[in-house]
Protein backbone atom coordinates (compact mmCIF):
# COMPACT_ATOMS: atom_id res chain seq x y z
CA UNK A 1 0.00 0.00 0.00
CA UNK A 2 1.31 3.47 -0.90
CA UNK A 3 2.32 5.60 2.11
CA UNK A 4 0.39 8.92 2.17
CA UNK A 5 2.41 12.08 1.38
CA UNK A 6 1.47 13.60 4.71
CA UNK A 7 1.01 11.47 7.82
CA UNK A 8 -1.32 12.35 10.69
CA UNK A 9 1.45 13.57 12.99
CA UNK A 10 2.83 15.90 10.35
CA UNK A 11 -0.63 17.22 9.51
CA UNK A 12 -1.38 18.06 13.16
CA UNK A 13 2.01 19.78 13.55
CA UNK A 14 1.44 21.94 10.46
CA UNK A 15 -2.12 22.78 11.48
CA UNK A 16 -0.98 23.82 14.98
CA UNK A 17 1.85 25.96 13.60
CA UNK A 18 -0.54 27.65 11.15
CA UNK A 19 -3.05 28.37 13.92
CA UNK A 20 -0.37 29.92 16.15
CA UNK A 21 0.88 32.12 13.30
CA UNK A 22 -2.61 33.36 12.43
CA UNK A 23 -3.36 33.99 16.11
CA UNK A 24 -0.15 35.94 16.67
CA UNK A 25 -0.74 37.97 13.51
CA UNK A 26 -4.27 38.83 14.64
CA UNK A 27 -3.09 39.82 18.11
CA UNK A 28 -0.31 42.02 16.71
CA UNK A 29 -2.75 43.68 14.32
CA UNK A 30 -5.19 44.46 17.13
CA UNK A 31 -2.49 45.91 19.36
CA UNK A 32 -0.96 48.01 16.58
CA UNK A 33 -4.32 49.27 15.32
CA UNK A 34 -5.62 50.46 18.70
CA UNK A 35 -4.24 53.99 18.65
CA UNK A 36 -7.39 55.52 20.12
CA UNK A 37 -7.11 53.45 23.28
CA UNK A 38 -3.40 54.17 23.65
CA UNK A 39 -3.94 57.92 23.34
CA UNK A 40 -6.86 57.91 25.77
CA UNK A 41 -4.82 56.00 28.37
CA UNK A 42 -2.31 58.84 28.42
CA UNK A 43 -4.97 61.46 29.27
CA UNK A 44 -6.49 62.50 32.59
CA UNK A 45 -9.87 64.07 33.33
CA UNK A 46 -10.26 67.38 35.12
CA UNK A 47 -11.17 65.47 38.31
CA UNK A 48 -7.78 63.71 38.22
CA UNK A 49 -9.12 60.31 37.19
CA UNK A 50 -7.72 58.73 34.03
CA UNK A 51 -9.83 59.53 30.99
CA UNK A 52 -10.21 55.85 30.15
CA UNK A 53 -11.44 53.62 32.98
CA UNK A 54 -9.61 50.31 33.48
CA UNK A 55 -10.49 47.44 31.17
CA UNK A 56 -11.97 49.70 28.48
CA UNK A 57 -11.12 49.92 24.79
CA UNK A 58 -11.93 53.02 22.75
CA UNK A 59 -14.09 52.62 19.67
CA UNK A 60 -15.36 55.27 17.30
CA UNK A 61 -19.13 54.94 17.58
CA UNK A 62 -21.76 53.40 19.81
CA UNK A 63 -22.29 49.67 19.43
CA UNK A 64 -25.73 48.26 19.06
CA UNK A 65 -26.28 45.96 22.00
CA UNK A 66 -29.37 44.22 20.65
CA UNK A 67 -32.73 43.85 22.33
CA UNK A 68 -36.14 44.96 21.19
CA UNK A 69 -36.08 48.70 20.53
CA UNK A 70 -38.78 51.00 21.78
CA UNK A 71 -41.24 52.84 19.58
CA UNK A 72 -38.55 55.30 18.55
CA UNK A 73 -40.88 58.00 17.21
CA UNK A 74 -40.63 61.52 18.59
CA UNK A 75 -44.34 61.98 17.88
CA UNK A 76 -45.22 59.31 20.46
CA UNK A 77 -42.64 60.34 23.06
CA UNK A 78 -43.89 61.01 26.56
CA UNK A 79 -41.75 61.50 29.67
CA UNK A 80 -43.47 61.02 33.00
CA UNK A 81 -41.65 62.89 35.78
CA UNK A 82 -43.06 61.62 39.06
CA UNK A 83 -42.41 60.17 42.50
CA UNK A 84 -41.47 62.31 45.48
CA UNK A 85 -41.95 65.63 43.73
CA UNK A 86 -44.18 68.60 44.42
CA UNK A 87 -45.21 69.11 40.79
CA UNK A 88 -45.21 65.89 38.77
CA UNK A 89 -45.52 66.52 35.05
CA UNK A 90 -45.55 64.79 31.68
CA UNK A 91 -43.43 66.11 28.85
CA UNK A 92 -43.86 65.47 25.16
CA UNK A 93 -41.01 65.84 22.67
CA UNK A 94 -41.88 69.44 21.77
CA UNK A 95 -42.05 70.26 25.50
CA UNK A 96 -38.61 68.75 26.05
CA UNK A 97 -37.17 70.93 23.29
CA UNK A 98 -38.64 74.03 24.96
CA UNK A 99 -36.81 73.47 28.27
CA UNK A 100 -33.37 75.08 28.78
CA UNK A 101 -30.96 73.13 26.57
CA UNK A 102 -27.41 72.00 27.27
CA UNK A 103 -24.74 70.74 24.90
CA UNK A 104 -21.78 68.83 26.35
CA UNK A 105 -18.80 66.84 25.12
CA UNK A 106 -18.85 63.62 27.11
CA UNK A 107 -17.36 60.11 27.23
CA UNK A 108 -19.45 56.97 27.67
CA UNK A 109 -18.27 53.57 28.91
CA UNK A 110 -20.03 50.27 28.27
CA UNK A 111 -19.81 47.46 30.81
CA UNK A 112 -18.87 45.07 27.98
CA UNK A 113 -15.57 46.93 27.61
CA UNK A 114 -15.95 49.62 24.97
CA UNK A 115 -15.85 53.38 25.40
CA UNK A 116 -16.78 56.19 23.02
CA UNK A 117 -15.00 59.44 23.82
CA UNK A 118 -15.75 63.10 23.24
CA UNK A 119 -19.19 62.92 21.63
CA UNK A 120 -21.36 66.03 21.76
CA UNK A 121 -24.71 65.38 23.40
CA UNK A 122 -27.61 67.82 23.37
CA UNK A 123 -30.54 67.69 25.73
CA UNK A 124 -31.88 68.86 29.05
CA UNK A 125 -29.95 68.61 32.28
CA UNK A 126 -31.54 66.29 34.82
CA UNK A 127 -31.04 68.98 37.44
CA UNK A 128 -33.35 71.25 35.40
CA UNK A 129 -36.03 68.56 35.32
CA UNK A 130 -35.60 67.91 39.04
CA UNK A 131 -35.90 71.61 39.76
CA UNK A 132 -39.03 71.98 37.64
CA UNK A 133 -40.63 69.00 39.39
CA UNK A 134 -39.73 70.31 42.86
CA UNK A 135 -37.93 67.29 44.27
CA UNK A 136 -38.68 66.67 47.93
CA UNK A 137 -36.00 66.52 50.58
CA UNK A 138 -36.52 62.78 51.16
CA UNK A 139 -35.30 61.87 47.70
CA UNK A 140 -32.12 59.78 47.61
CA UNK A 141 -32.39 57.96 44.28
CA UNK A 142 -33.57 58.49 40.74
CA UNK A 143 -35.14 55.67 38.75
CA UNK A 144 -34.93 55.99 34.99
CA UNK A 145 -37.85 54.18 33.39
CA UNK A 146 -37.90 53.00 29.80
CA UNK A 147 -39.85 50.99 27.26
CA UNK A 148 -40.56 47.30 28.01
CA UNK A 149 -40.47 48.02 31.75
CA UNK A 150 -36.71 48.59 31.85
CA UNK A 151 -35.44 50.58 34.83
CA UNK A 152 -32.04 51.81 36.02
CA UNK A 153 -31.33 53.27 39.45
CA UNK A 154 -28.89 56.11 40.15
CA UNK A 155 -28.13 57.85 43.47
CA UNK A 156 -29.77 61.28 43.45
CA UNK A 157 -26.56 63.19 44.20
CA UNK A 158 -24.95 61.64 41.13
CA UNK A 159 -28.05 62.05 38.96
CA UNK A 160 -28.09 65.81 39.39
CA UNK A 161 -24.42 66.21 38.46
CA UNK A 162 -24.00 68.78 35.65
CA UNK A 163 -23.06 66.09 33.13
CA UNK A 164 -26.25 64.05 33.61
CA UNK A 165 -28.93 64.77 31.09
CA UNK A 166 -31.90 63.60 29.11
CA UNK A 167 -30.56 63.64 25.57
CA UNK A 168 -31.99 63.48 22.07
CA UNK A 169 -28.99 64.32 19.88
CA UNK A 170 -25.47 62.94 19.62
CA UNK A 171 -22.94 64.73 17.43
CA UNK A 172 -25.70 66.84 15.92
CA UNK A 173 -27.77 63.85 14.84
CA UNK A 174 -30.86 62.28 16.38
CA UNK A 175 -30.40 58.87 18.00
CA UNK A 176 -31.23 55.95 15.78
CA UNK A 177 -33.93 53.59 16.98
CA UNK A 178 -31.46 50.97 18.21
CA UNK A 179 -29.59 53.57 20.27
CA UNK A 180 -32.61 54.79 22.19
CA UNK A 181 -34.52 57.17 19.93
CA UNK A 182 -36.09 59.53 20.40
CA UNK A 183 -34.79 60.27 23.91
CA UNK A 184 -32.44 58.46 26.26
CA UNK A 185 -30.91 59.17 29.64
CA UNK A 186 -27.20 59.96 29.88
CA UNK A 187 -25.20 59.34 33.04
CA UNK A 188 -21.68 59.45 31.63
CA UNK A 189 -19.81 58.64 34.83
CA UNK A 190 -21.56 55.30 35.31
CA UNK A 191 -21.55 52.30 32.99
CA UNK A 192 -23.70 53.00 29.99
CA UNK A 193 -26.55 50.58 30.83
CA UNK A 194 -27.61 53.14 33.45
CA UNK A 195 -28.24 55.59 30.58
CA UNK A 196 -31.62 54.05 29.79
CA UNK A 197 -32.60 54.03 26.12
CA UNK A 198 -36.18 54.71 24.98
CA UNK A 199 -36.79 56.78 28.10
CA UNK A 200 -40.38 57.00 29.32
CA UNK A 201 -40.11 58.22 32.89
CA UNK A 202 -38.02 59.66 35.68
CA UNK A 203 -39.05 58.73 39.19
CA UNK A 204 -37.61 60.34 42.30
CA UNK A 205 -37.64 58.01 45.30
CA UNK A 206 -36.42 57.82 48.89
CA UNK A 207 -35.36 54.17 48.92
CA UNK A 208 -33.29 52.45 46.30
CA UNK A 209 -35.05 50.31 43.71
CA UNK A 210 -32.43 48.20 41.91
CA UNK A 211 -33.16 48.21 38.20
CA UNK A 212 -33.47 45.61 35.47
CA UNK A 213 -29.81 44.64 35.15
CA UNK A 214 -29.02 45.40 38.79
CA UNK A 215 -31.30 42.56 39.95
CA UNK A 216 -29.77 40.29 37.31
CA UNK A 217 -26.23 40.28 38.63
CA UNK A 218 -24.88 43.62 37.49
CA UNK A 219 -23.49 46.09 39.98
CA UNK A 220 -25.94 48.36 41.76
CA UNK A 221 -23.73 51.41 41.39
CA UNK A 222 -21.67 50.77 38.21
CA UNK A 223 -18.67 53.11 38.54
CA UNK A 224 -16.36 52.35 35.57
CA UNK A 225 -13.24 53.62 37.36
CA UNK A 226 -13.79 51.05 40.11
CA UNK A 227 -14.81 48.44 37.55
CA UNK A 228 -18.12 47.93 39.29
CA UNK A 229 -19.37 45.62 36.58
CA UNK A 230 -21.00 42.79 38.50
CA UNK A 231 -22.71 42.72 41.85
CA UNK B 1 -27.63 -10.13 31.29
CA UNK B 2 -24.91 -8.60 33.43
CA UNK B 3 -22.34 -10.38 31.24
CA UNK B 4 -23.83 -8.76 28.13
CA UNK B 5 -23.73 -5.34 29.76
CA UNK B 6 -20.09 -5.88 30.74
CA UNK B 7 -19.19 -6.88 27.19
CA UNK B 8 -21.29 -4.37 25.27
CA UNK B 9 -21.49 -1.19 27.39
CA UNK B 10 -18.80 0.64 25.49
CA UNK B 11 -20.44 -0.13 22.15
CA UNK B 12 -23.80 1.06 23.50
CA UNK B 13 -22.17 4.20 24.85
CA UNK B 14 -20.72 4.92 21.40
CA UNK B 15 -24.05 4.27 19.67
CA UNK B 16 -25.93 6.60 22.02
CA UNK B 17 -23.11 9.17 21.77
CA UNK B 18 -23.49 9.09 17.99
CA UNK B 19 -27.28 9.57 18.08
CA UNK B 20 -27.16 12.26 20.76
CA UNK B 21 -24.50 13.97 18.65
CA UNK B 22 -26.83 13.97 15.65
CA UNK B 23 -29.62 15.35 17.81
CA UNK B 24 -27.42 18.13 19.15
CA UNK B 25 -26.18 19.36 15.77
CA UNK B 26 -28.95 21.95 15.19
CA UNK B 27 -28.75 23.50 18.64
CA UNK B 28 -24.95 23.39 18.64
CA UNK B 29 -24.91 25.46 15.45
CA UNK B 30 -27.34 27.95 16.99
CA UNK B 31 -25.45 28.31 20.27
CA UNK B 32 -21.96 28.21 18.78
CA UNK B 33 -22.57 30.68 15.94
CA UNK B 34 -24.56 32.99 18.17
CA UNK B 35 -21.83 32.65 20.82
CA UNK B 36 -19.20 33.75 18.33
CA UNK B 37 -21.42 36.62 17.22
CA UNK B 38 -22.19 37.85 20.73
CA UNK B 39 -18.64 37.32 21.97
CA UNK B 40 -17.48 39.98 19.53
CA UNK B 41 -20.32 42.39 20.16
CA UNK B 42 -17.81 45.20 20.66
CA UNK B 43 -16.63 44.75 17.08
CA UNK B 44 -19.90 44.48 15.20
CA UNK B 45 -23.65 44.45 15.51
CA UNK B 46 -24.70 40.79 15.70
CA UNK B 47 -28.42 41.49 15.34
CA UNK B 48 -28.99 44.20 12.76
CA UNK B 49 -27.49 45.70 9.68
CA UNK B 50 -27.94 49.42 10.06
CA UNK B 51 -27.34 52.44 7.92
CA UNK B 52 -27.07 56.15 8.59
CA UNK B 53 -26.60 58.76 5.90
CA UNK B 54 -26.17 62.45 6.55
CA UNK B 55 -26.73 65.03 3.81
CA UNK B 56 -27.81 68.63 3.43
CA UNK B 57 -30.76 70.35 1.81
CA UNK B 58 -32.00 73.90 1.61
CA UNK B 59 -33.60 74.64 5.01
CA UNK B 60 -37.38 74.44 5.17
CA UNK B 61 -39.15 77.71 5.78
CA UNK B 62 -40.25 77.84 9.42
CA UNK B 63 -43.34 79.81 8.45
CA UNK B 64 -44.78 76.88 6.49
CA UNK B 65 -47.48 74.85 8.20
CA UNK B 66 -46.66 71.22 9.04
CA UNK B 67 -48.28 69.63 5.97
CA UNK B 68 -46.61 72.08 3.62
CA UNK B 69 -43.24 71.57 5.34
CA UNK B 70 -43.56 67.80 4.84
CA UNK B 71 -44.46 68.25 1.16
CA UNK B 72 -41.47 70.55 0.61
CA UNK B 73 -39.14 68.16 2.46
CA UNK B 74 -40.25 65.14 0.44
CA UNK B 75 -39.89 67.15 -2.74
CA UNK B 76 -36.37 68.32 -1.86
CA UNK B 77 -35.36 64.79 -0.87
CA UNK B 78 -36.88 63.35 -4.09
CA UNK B 79 -38.94 60.88 -2.06
CA UNK B 80 -42.18 59.72 -3.63
CA UNK B 81 -43.24 57.29 -0.88
CA UNK B 82 -45.72 58.55 1.70
CA UNK B 83 -44.33 58.62 5.26
CA UNK B 84 -46.12 56.43 7.79
CA UNK B 85 -46.12 59.41 10.14
CA UNK B 86 -44.66 62.89 10.35
CA UNK B 87 -43.85 65.19 13.26
CA UNK B 88 -42.48 68.66 13.67
CA UNK B 89 -41.05 70.11 16.87
CA UNK B 90 -38.59 72.95 17.41
CA UNK B 91 -36.14 72.96 14.52
CA UNK B 92 -36.78 69.28 13.70
CA UNK B 93 -38.97 67.62 11.08
CA UNK B 94 -39.39 63.85 11.40
CA UNK B 95 -40.50 61.63 8.52
CA UNK B 96 -41.16 58.05 9.59
CA UNK B 97 -41.23 55.20 7.09
CA UNK B 98 -41.20 51.45 7.70
CA UNK B 99 -37.67 50.54 8.92
CA UNK B 100 -36.45 54.02 8.00
CA UNK B 101 -36.51 57.42 9.71
CA UNK B 102 -35.51 60.77 8.26
CA UNK B 103 -34.93 63.72 10.57
CA UNK B 104 -34.32 67.18 9.14
CA UNK B 105 -32.65 69.63 11.50
CA UNK B 106 -32.33 73.01 9.78
CA UNK B 107 -30.33 72.08 6.66
CA UNK B 108 -29.07 68.69 7.87
CA UNK B 109 -30.82 65.46 6.85
CA UNK B 110 -30.18 62.28 8.85
CA UNK B 111 -31.49 59.16 7.20
CA UNK B 112 -31.40 56.12 9.50
CA UNK B 113 -32.62 52.56 9.23
CA UNK B 114 -32.04 49.00 10.32
CA UNK B 115 -32.91 45.55 9.12
CA UNK B 116 -32.45 42.38 11.16
CA UNK B 117 -29.83 39.76 10.27
CA UNK B 118 -32.06 36.80 9.50
CA UNK B 119 -30.26 33.84 11.10
CA UNK B 120 -28.22 35.59 13.78
CA UNK B 121 -31.07 37.69 15.15
CA UNK B 122 -33.09 34.51 15.73
CA UNK B 123 -30.08 32.57 17.04
CA UNK B 124 -29.14 35.38 19.44
CA UNK B 125 -32.72 35.64 20.59
CA UNK B 126 -32.72 31.94 21.40
CA UNK B 127 -29.23 32.08 22.93
CA UNK B 128 -30.21 34.90 25.29
CA UNK B 129 -33.47 33.04 25.99
CA UNK B 130 -35.36 36.29 25.52
CA UNK B 131 -38.56 34.44 24.68
CA UNK B 132 -38.43 32.41 27.93
CA UNK B 133 -41.42 30.04 28.24
CA UNK B 134 -40.69 26.54 26.85
CA UNK B 135 -37.26 27.50 25.52
CA UNK B 136 -35.86 27.34 29.05
CA UNK B 137 -36.67 23.61 29.14
CA UNK B 138 -35.31 23.03 25.64
CA UNK B 139 -32.07 24.79 26.60
CA UNK B 140 -31.91 22.71 29.80
CA UNK B 141 -32.39 19.52 27.80
CA UNK B 142 -29.66 20.58 25.39
CA UNK B 143 -27.28 21.28 28.27
CA UNK B 144 -27.98 17.79 29.64
CA UNK B 145 -27.31 16.29 26.20
CA UNK B 146 -23.99 18.13 26.08
CA UNK B 147 -23.10 16.76 29.50
CA UNK B 148 -23.92 13.28 28.24
CA UNK B 149 -21.71 13.82 25.19
CA UNK B 150 -18.85 14.97 27.40
CA UNK B 151 -19.18 12.09 29.87
CA UNK B 152 -19.74 9.36 27.29
CA UNK B 153 -16.84 10.74 25.25
CA UNK B 154 -14.53 9.99 28.18
CA UNK B 155 -15.25 6.27 28.04
CA UNK B 156 -15.86 5.59 24.36
CA UNK B 157 -12.36 4.26 23.73
CA UNK B 158 -10.21 2.13 25.98
CA UNK B 159 -6.46 1.77 26.30
CA UNK B 160 -3.81 4.23 25.12
CA UNK B 161 -6.22 6.25 23.01
CA UNK B 162 -8.65 6.44 25.94
CA UNK B 163 -8.27 7.68 29.48
CA UNK B 164 -5.09 5.67 30.05
CA UNK B 165 -2.94 8.04 28.02
CA UNK B 166 -4.00 10.40 25.19
CA UNK B 167 -7.51 10.94 26.61
CA UNK B 168 -6.17 11.74 30.08
CA UNK B 169 -3.70 14.29 28.73
CA UNK B 170 -6.26 16.06 26.55
CA UNK B 171 -8.93 16.05 29.29
CA UNK B 172 -6.35 17.45 31.71
CA UNK B 173 -5.46 20.15 29.23
CA UNK B 174 -9.11 21.04 28.69
CA UNK B 175 -9.74 21.32 32.42
CA UNK B 176 -6.50 23.22 33.01
CA UNK B 177 -7.29 26.00 30.50
CA UNK B 178 -10.20 27.56 32.48
CA UNK B 179 -8.45 26.91 35.80
CA UNK B 180 -5.23 28.61 34.71
CA UNK B 181 -7.23 31.50 33.25
CA UNK B 182 -9.13 32.04 36.51
CA UNK B 183 -5.89 32.01 38.52
CA UNK B 184 -4.07 34.23 36.01
CA UNK B 185 -6.91 36.78 35.69
CA UNK B 186 -7.73 36.86 39.40
CA UNK B 187 -11.24 35.45 38.83
CA UNK B 188 -14.54 37.20 39.47
CA UNK B 189 -13.36 39.00 42.59
CA UNK B 190 -10.68 40.88 40.65
CA UNK B 191 -13.31 42.02 38.15
CA UNK B 192 -16.01 42.99 40.60
CA UNK B 193 -14.49 46.33 41.40
CA UNK B 194 -12.38 47.34 44.31
CA UNK B 195 -15.17 48.61 46.47
CA UNK B 196 -18.69 47.60 47.26
CA UNK B 197 -21.62 49.57 45.99
CA UNK B 198 -21.55 53.13 47.20
CA UNK B 199 -23.55 53.37 50.36
CA UNK B 200 -26.27 55.89 49.78
CA UNK B 201 -27.80 57.12 53.00
CA UNK B 202 -31.35 56.00 53.51
CA UNK B 203 -34.05 58.60 53.57
CA UNK B 204 -34.32 60.47 56.79
CA UNK B 205 -37.72 59.38 58.06
CA UNK B 206 -38.22 62.17 60.52
CA UNK B 207 -37.46 64.93 58.10
CA UNK B 208 -40.61 66.99 57.81
CA UNK B 209 -41.77 67.80 54.33
CA UNK B 210 -44.31 70.37 53.35
CA UNK B 211 -47.64 68.59 53.38
CA UNK B 212 -49.29 68.58 50.01
CA UNK B 213 -51.35 66.32 47.81
CA UNK B 214 -48.51 64.40 46.24
CA UNK B 215 -47.05 63.69 49.68
CA UNK B 216 -50.31 62.10 50.75
CA UNK B 217 -50.40 59.97 47.64
CA UNK B 218 -46.94 58.65 48.37
CA UNK B 219 -47.87 57.89 51.98
CA UNK B 220 -50.84 55.84 50.79
CA UNK B 221 -48.59 53.75 48.62
CA UNK B 222 -46.83 52.27 51.64
CA UNK B 223 -43.11 51.53 51.69
CA UNK B 224 -41.44 51.43 48.30
CA UNK B 225 -40.95 47.90 47.10
CA UNK B 226 -38.82 46.38 44.37
CA UNK B 227 -40.80 46.63 41.14
CA UNK B 228 -41.97 43.45 39.45
CA UNK B 229 -39.48 42.05 36.95
CA UNK B 230 -40.08 43.48 33.52
CA UNK B 231 -40.29 41.27 30.47
CA UNK B 232 -36.83 40.23 29.27
CA UNK B 233 -36.58 42.52 26.28
CA UNK B 234 -34.00 45.21 27.01
CA UNK B 235 -30.67 45.06 25.26
CA UNK B 236 -27.48 43.59 26.55
CA UNK B 237 -26.27 45.97 29.24
CA UNK B 238 -24.06 48.61 27.75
Amino acid sequence: MRRPDLDRREFIKNAAAGTVLVGLGGALYRIAADDLTRKARAEDRSDGRPRLPPGQKVIEKLRDMGGDPGDGEAKNFSLNVHGLVKDPFVLDYAGLLKLPQVKQDLDVHCVTGWSVLGSTFKGVSLATIAEQAGVKKKVRHVIFEAEHGFTANVPYDEAIAPSVMVTYRMNGKPFSKNHGAPVRALIPDLYFWKSAKWLTGIKFVADDEPGYWEVRGYHNHADPWDEERYG
Amino acid sequence: MWETVKKRWRAWLRAIHRDVGYLAVGLTFIYALSGLAINHITDWDPNFTTFEKVSNIEPIDEALDDDAAVRVALDRLHITATPRSTYRAGDELHLQFDNRKIVIIEDQVTDQGASPRFFLRLANWLHYNRGKAAWTYIADAYAILLLYLACSGLFMLKGKLGLRWRGAILVGLGVAVPMVYVVWSGGPEAHNGKKAAVAVPAAEPDEPDEPDESDDEEADDGPPTRPPLPPPKPPTPS
